[in-house]
């Protein structure tokens, strides 16, 4: 299984970056979670939720087991829900789209392995050891761990990894501070050294990566220590300029994982063949088969049972597939959000010296008097939308209030406590009232308390049939409490202008709802800190800065600690509310029932029937239709 | 007839360029970039600036276009941002599935059409022609994406009989089990193409066909004794189908452009697809490359059916 650091930007609606918005043929929602986009589109829905529904959350099994006696191999085939074509680099280096790293993931194995908290684990192929006095990370491979021609993974191999990434001629996008933050990367990427000076060799399978600082989020799965390795006996020829475009990456790629890839029709489909000397165990399936489905086709593909698991299963449309006969539809909660924002400042450019340096970084600035800095405001507009309601009528009960900026699946780090801000129109004006917003010359809408008309501008983006109709009702649940939102110029923005104008602080810009996949590390740093461009919002405050800096310390080695931090942040966060989390989503996982055991519980050890590749098995030669 | 051609070919340089410099502007208006998608918290900032340095997009239009156009020049159209490939060879890996299905497309079409065509006009007021007529109305009626969509649905998942998308099964191995691969792929859409494509062709040959019968050449070699069927072979068809050979240059370089609305459906990775796909991502190498193409192809069409009509019909000459 990949663990993969991302944190992406999740649009709002279909249409996006690496989504096709159907010509013609209904509109797409890819709600994986994962490829920057994920949408928030559902179909069935009243005009307007009305509001007082109690919602009743779906629940979903993370395992199911279908009795029967296991063939002898078989064909697993795998349908992988997109609207956007892999790119087909296999290299975990060198790959931009999700797609790819989702297709990969069959093939090239990962060193890591992690726990229900995303926390790395001693399951994977590497075990991971952490000196916070040394500022070292030790990382020891597991003994038999082969390529697939056959050669053995070795603390070479990790290094390699390293070593393309930081390359001066690097073509690809994975470079970042993790990375700088190697001793010795600086100066190998400028091409003053030909070796990486932190990293060392100790023998065949342990590596040692120095640093000029460490941190507790390193002890996260993907929060910041490379997870992968990359076989340089089988690359190291290959120019890294050439790398991307090369047969060993594209055509013929060699991993460590359980599977072998076997042909690639590229953007199409993929086949695997069973990686017998797999470390963990033969994998008891012959061979894997994956296509990609475009999102109006997928449910059409269940029905006639084309696949035994459905990859990334489109929510919106979960209706039509709730009770296919010969599935079960597995459930767990994505790693995903999403948000009302709330315009509160402007990015700041660094500001240099005569020389060039940096005196001051490029940060976020806080502006107190930007029309929503009143936090009274935010928490009435909260109050005001009943988001309980939205979940059960727009998503079929597959997203749900949410409550908190940490999503619950970082279960340790998660503040269950917090109420948040369930519908109640009676506080939303009452707050309203006390902060001075009131109607001074009788039209129904509040003034400013300086008793300046108060128009909210709200931008959010376009896609799917839900879009507007959730628009228009957070908007005519605002007017109910006195507020006049208006949308801006009128209409939805498509993705990309979408977030080039909330990205750049266009004035315009209000309130926006936007989307954040989070990754597989808690850590809120990159998405609220001070410095993270990606906080649109640009609220900043030292109290913030401090619980960022908590949250970050090294003093988070003691865990406890750390996830009292975390929750007192929570805290502090839903009462300042720069953004009101709207909505916790459910990912949902279609298995054949001729599928033996299957199972998507995070942090699983992968030798748990169900969980590894290598264990799945089949118990009929045909698909099941009921 | 040969200056004519040299002279039209020559007048296509500026033309191109003035469309190449049409389409930068247009492209350039588009909101967002390719990495307006990518987004990683990980990623400094600077990093992705640094990427969209590197990449050029920062520059302003003409120096972007100047560049472009002296590395076009060389042979260098620059890099595809969403495959991370060259944009000839990602162009070059879509070329051979469009060409198969715009081939077997046009093929189907003038097997569906000319027959037809050439029946309903010679027995024309017949039931045959009549039920051709209605057959005419309603497949110019119906646009593509409903058929395609209906296809899909009826023959790819209801009755199982065609693969429902892509363009090859992972499974084939051999030459041999590709081409009969690609093959079994490429049947539905291209069914779907030809049953809607047919129309003008019917139509003209119809028509042609019924002017024809009563014309004085026809009625002269009847008189002279050329039995029926001759005079319907080498006679009437020959003048009947002019009108479509003008088209024809046409239907030759919609062999490369493909069909944005039935790869989509049919998920066919293809020219069409490859368009449809950069647009929404802003690729705009792609885009660039992909709509200066099909201009050009515009070009080539005009003048190839120019030339195709001046040698089917001695009596056109163009100067």
């Amino acid at each position: 299984m990949s663990n993969k650091k991302r944190y992406s930007m999740l649009a709002s609606t279909a249409a996006v970056a690496f989504i096709l918005a159907a010509c013609g043929n209904g509109d797409t929602d890819d709600n994986t979670g994962n490829s920057g986009n994920g949408s928030d589109t559902s179909e069935n829905t009243d005009e307007n939720a009305s509001p007082g529904d109690e919602a009743e959350p779906v629940t979903f099994d993370q395992r199911v087991e279908n009795e029967g006696e296991p063939i002898d191999g078989g064909t697993l085939s795998i349908g992988y829900v997109s609207d956007s074509p892999f790119t087909g680099i296999f290299s975990w280096e060198l790959y931009t789209g999700n797609p790819d790293a989702d297709i990969m993931s069959y093939t090239m194995g990962t060193l890591f392995g992690y726990d229900e908290n995303y926390q790395i684990d001693d399951s994977g192929a590497a075990s991971f050891d952490l000196d916070q006095d040394a500022n070292k990370v030790t990382i020891t491979l597991k003994d038999d761990v082969l390529w697939h021609d056959g050669e053995p993974v070795t603390a070479g191999d990790i290094a390699f990894a390293y070593e393309i990434i930081g390359h001066p001629e690097y073509t690809g996008v994975r470079y970042s501070g993790d990375f700088a933050n190697i001793v010795g990367m600086e100066e190998y990427k400028d091409g003053a050294t030909d070796s990486i000076e932190g990293i060392t060799i100790v023998d065949d399978k342990t590596v040692e990566i120095e640093y000029q600082t460490v941190g507790v989020q390193m002890l996260q799965a993907g929060g910041g220590v490379w997870s992968y390795a990359a076989p340089r006996h089988y690359l190291e020829d290959v120019p890294v300029a050439e790398l991307e475009s090369a047969p060993e990456i594209r055509e013929n790629p060699i991993g460590f994982g359980p599977f072998k890839v076997d042909n690639i029709v590229p953007g199409e489909s993929v086949s695997y063949t069973a990686f017998e000397d797999y470390y963990r165990g033969a994998p008891k399936i012959d061979r894997i088969e994956l296509e990609t489905v475009p999102t109006t086709t997928a449910v059409a593909a269940m029905e006639n049972a084309q696949y035994d698991l459905f990859m990334s299963m489109p929510t919106d449309q979960f209706e039509n597939y709730e009770n296919i006969p010969g599935y079960t539809n597995l459930g767990i909660d994505d790693t995903a959000y999403t948000y009302i924002g709330f315009k509160l400042g402007e990015w700041q450019e660094a500001e240099k010296d005569e020389d060039g340096n940096i005196v001051e970084p490029a940060q976020n600035v806080y502006n107190p008097d930007s029309k929503m800095a009143d936090k009274n405001l935010r928490q009435a507009m909260a109050y005001a939308i009943d988001n309980d309601a939205v979940g059960a009528k727009y998503y079929q009960g597959l997203r749900r209030r949410a409550n908190s900026p940490i999503i619950p699946n970082f279960s340790d780090y998660y503040n269950e406590d917090l109420e948040g801000y369930p519908f109640d129109p009676d506080r939303a004006n009452e707050v309203l009232d006390e902060a001075g917003y009131e109607d001074t010359d009788g039209d129904g809408i509040r003034e400013t308390p300086e008793g300046e008309e108060l128009v909210i501008n709200f931008a959010s983006m376009s896609g799917g049939e839900t879009a507007e109709p959730i628009v228009k009702y957070y908007m005519q649940s605002w007017e109910r409490v006195g507020l006049k939102v208006e949308l801006l110029e009128g209409r939805l923005h498509e993705f990309n202008s979408f977030y080039d104008r909330v990205e750049a602080d266009d004035p315009e810009i209000d309130i926006y709802q936007g989307a954040w996949s989070t990754g597989f590390d808690p850590t809120p740093e990159g998405l609220y800190g001070r410095l993270a461009p990606y906080n649109y919002t640009r609220w900043a405050t030292e109290e913030n800065d401090e619980y960022m800096e908590a949250m970050t310390s090294t003093e988070g080695f003691d865990l406890e600690w750390r996830q009292e931090q975390f929750k007192e942040w929570q805290e502090y966060f839903m009462d300042e509310l720069p953004i009101i989390p709207t909505l916790f989503r459910k990912a949902v996982t279609p298995v054949n029932n001729r599928v033996g055991v299957y199972d998507i519980t995070v942090g699983e050890n992968p030798d748990t029937e169900g969980v590894g590749l290598h264990t799945l098995y089949l118990i009929s030669e045909d698909r099941a239709t009921e | 007839m040969w200056k004519t051609i040299i002279r039209r070919v020559l007048l296509m340089i500026p033309q191109i360029l003035i469309l190449s410099i049409l389409i930068f502007i247009l492209a350039d208006f588009m909101p967002g970039d390719p990495f307006t998608g990518l987004v990683d918290p990980n990623l400094d900032p600077a990093q992705l600036d640094a990427m969209r340095e590197a990449y050029g997009l920062n520059d302003p239009l003409p120096v972007k276009y100047v560049r472009w156009m002296k590395n076009a020049l060389q042979g260098d159209f620059g890099r595809s941002f969403n495959y991370q490939q060259p944009v000839t060879a990602v162009i070059a890996g879509r070329m051979g599935n469009t060409i198969r299905l715009s081939l077997l497309s046009i093929i189907l079409t003038y097997l569906i059409g000319l027959p037809l065509g050439i029946l309903a006009g010679r027995y024309n007021e017949s039931i045959l022609d009549k039920t051709v007529l209605v057959y005419n109305f309603v497949s110019f009626a119906v646009p593509i994406f409903v058929l395609a969509l209906l296809m899909v649905w009826v023959f790819g998942y209801n009755l199982n009989w065609f693969p429902a998308r892509g363009s090859i099964s992972v499974n084939a191995v051999t030459q041999w089990d590709k081409w009969m691969s690609q093959l079994y792929h490429l049947l539905l859409p291209s069914i779907t193409t030809a049953i809607l494509g047919t129309t003008s062709i019917i139509q003209y040959l119809r028509s042609e066909i019924i002017d024809a019968k009563v014309s004085d050449y026809v009625k002269t070699a009847r008189s002279k004794g050329v039995p029926i069927q001759k005079v319907y072979t080498k006679h009437i068809f020959r003048n009947a189908s002019l009108p479509i050979a003008s088209g024809f240059g046409f239907t030759i370089v919609s062999l490369f452009t493909g069909s944005i609305f039935i790869e989509k459906i049919f998920t066919y990775r293809g020219m069409g697809y490859l368009f449809l796909q950069s647009i929404n991502t802003r690729d705009y190498s792609v885009i660039f490359v992909l709509a200066l193409f099909y201009g050009f192809l515009g070009l080539i069409g005009t003048l190839l059916s120019d030339v195709i009509l001046m040698a089917v019909d001695p009596r056109i000459r163009i100067d």
